[in-house]
């Protein structure tokens, strides 16, 4: 029987091209990138005239996960619905590269994106005197990146589904909601009820509060099963991710 | 109709509804190794469907598609085919040398880079970005994706439209080139002199169903004789009953006979409309012969 085996280092060589082409085309990356930072500045450090180092370090946790969303939705999740559009996806189709390899390709580059975005946070957030050990600043900087997975792998599976006009507005709506409901900007404990109660189903509300426990502000229930809704929510985006690929049209 | 041992490709009895609508109906077609196969026929007999069907961008709603005895929709089943694609688009913002390097990646024995473009005639594109590529040269890379990885099938749609004379013998070389290496050629083409130039057999297809499926040779025969085209206010069904004539219809303004008996036909005509205009006789060219196949083809249905 014939060799059927594809070649090893699709995946590598596929993650660095992304990379590559995402770099050259910063009209995409720069706002993602630099908006979360503006407004971290701008709603933490600006108008809270001296902000409290404690206070800088507690929305930090908030605001990290609301700057892997962005890049997570918008370049690599709703953008392949202009890819499609493109042709693009259907060159990779009939190719024998697997899909999986598209997939990874796109959390890589997004998870770089990400770590700009969390990089300008940080260095606001020194600047104004947050205080975290290594080993904080080190798992923090670990659950903001891995927080692009579950993102970027429902922006994919919405990106398969819509044209590229109704997947950037879908990718909005959802920024929003995933920002506010999920108490990045204001925390949970100080929102509505209802608000908390639609939070709790979304990945952002969970991600959200491990990064509090991380920089020891105020949380709301247990870190084990935030974590565990965390995996189970990101296992449901891959799913959504992996039948959108296999259902979108052309 | 039989599966083929050297098959590389088969579709088994596959229908397949688009919108609503039968685009293919229990279609059976085995591609063979060393061979160029041409699918032919009008816009929407099927063509473009049968080509996504074998590559696995759709799926067979009843039947099978294999792709060296695997199902298309896997990764594994493609990882000896070059597809052509006649409208994908190309990453605008990686060179031209990156993206065959990045796709030849995906193939176990790819040809190096640097030869790929030179047969695609590309070296001296190879660090233009793709954004920045005329249509012909787009094609031109499209086919040095299909190419790149030595495939044993390669599945060319449409693949000399918008390409200029020179690029398009250049890619009539290859495919030879790489037919007579063993590889299976499949390839959609509104050119029937590429059909005749390139193909060892030819499948026509009309309303997702194989009408014809010989050798080129085999179908020119098979139109016999001559055409003759002609203005005339005769109707077709007078013409049709002249000595000789097999078929005749309307083509555009002109009265289009087929005939094994030319000057027979000819003398009746001039008889029975002295007021023709605009006569022509030629030998059935292939083009004759799909024709006539789907004119056949069309009184069947109706």
């Amino acid at each position: 029987m014939i060799a059927h085996a594809l070649p090893s280092g699709i995946w590598r060589r596929e993650c660095l091209a992304e990379i590559r082409r995402s770099w050259r085309l910063p009209q995409f990356l720069v706002p993602t990138v630099l908006t979360p930072a503006a407004f971290y500045g701008l709603f933490t450090l600006a108008i809270d005239k001296a902000p409290s180092p404690d206070a800088a370090a507690a929305s930090l946790a908030g605001y990290g996960v609301f700057a892997a969303i962005g890049p997570a939705l918008f370049g690599f999740g709703a953008g392949v619905a202009m890819e499609r559009e493109q042709g693009l996806i259907e060159l990779k189709r009939v190719s024998p590269m697997p899909a999986s390899a598209y997939v990874a390709a796109k959390l890589a580059a997004a998870t770089v994106a990400t770590a700009a975005a969390i990089g300008l946070i940080y260095l606001l957030a020194i600047v104004a005197g947050a205080a975290l050990s290594p080993e904080q600043w080190m798992a923090l900087a670990l659950l903001h990146l891995a927080s692009t997975i579950p993102f970027a792998l429902i922006g994919i599976g919405v990106g398969m589904r819509m044209s590229g006009k109704g997947a950037v507005a879908t990718a909005n709506a959802l920024f929003l909601g995933f920002a506010v409901l999920g108490g990045l900007w204001i925390p949970s404990a100080m929102l509505p009820g209802w608000m908390r109660g639609v939070g709790e189903f979304l990945p952002s509300y969970h991600l959200g509060q491990l990064a509090r426990a991380i920089v020891g502000t105020d949380t709301i229930g247990s870190m084990t099963v935030h974590g565990a809704l965390v995996l189970a929510m990101t296992g449901l985006a891959s799913v959504w991710a992996w039948t959108g690929w296999r259902r979108s049209p052309a | 109709m039989m599966q083929d041992l050297a098959a590389v490709a088969t579709l088994t009895a596959v229908s397949k509804r688009l919108g609503g609508k039968p685009v293919l109906d229990r279609l059976n077609l085995a591609i063979g190794a060393g061979e160029v196969t041409a699918l032919l026929g009008p816009n929407g007999a099927g063509k473009t469907t049968s080509v996504s069907l074998l590559t696995g961008r759709l799926r067979a709603d009843t039947g099978e598609a294999r792709l060296f005895g695997l199902d298309p929709a896997r990764p594994a089943a493609r990882a000896r085919m070059g597809v052509m694609l006649q409208a994908a688009g190309l990453p605008d913002v990686m060179t031209v040398a990156e993206l065959v390097t990045l796709q030849s990646g995906y193939y176990r024995d790819a040809r190096p880079v640097p030869e790929t473009l030179a047969v695609a005639g590309l070296s001296d594109l190879a660090q233009r970005r793709c954004g920045a590529l005329s249509g012909g040269q787009a094609r031109r890379v499209h086919y040095a994706l299909a190419l790149c990885g030595r495939p044993d099938l390669l599945v060319l749609d449409e693949p000399t439209a918008a390409m200029d004379r020179a690029s398009a013998r250049g890619l009539w070389a290859t495919v030879r080139e790489a037919a007579a290496d063993g590889a299976a050629v499949l390839m959609t083409t509104h050119d029937l002199a590429e059909a005749d130039a390139l193909a060892d057999r030819v499948v026509v297809m009309d309303a997702g169903r194989i009408v014809a499926d010989d050798t080129p040779a085999a179908l020119r025969a098979r139109a016999g004789g001559s055409v003759i085209r002609c203005r005339t206010i005769l109707p077709p069904s007078r013409a049709a009953i002249l000595p000789g004539v097999r078929e005749a219809c309307v083509d555009g303004a002109e009265l289009r006979l087929v005939t094994a008996d030319a000057v027979a036909t000819v003398r009746t005509l001039l008889d029975a409309d002295p007021a023709l205009t605009d006569l022509r006789v030629h030998d059935a060219s292939l083009e004759d012969a799909i024709a006539s196949l789907l004119a056949a083809d069309e009184r069947i249905a109706a």
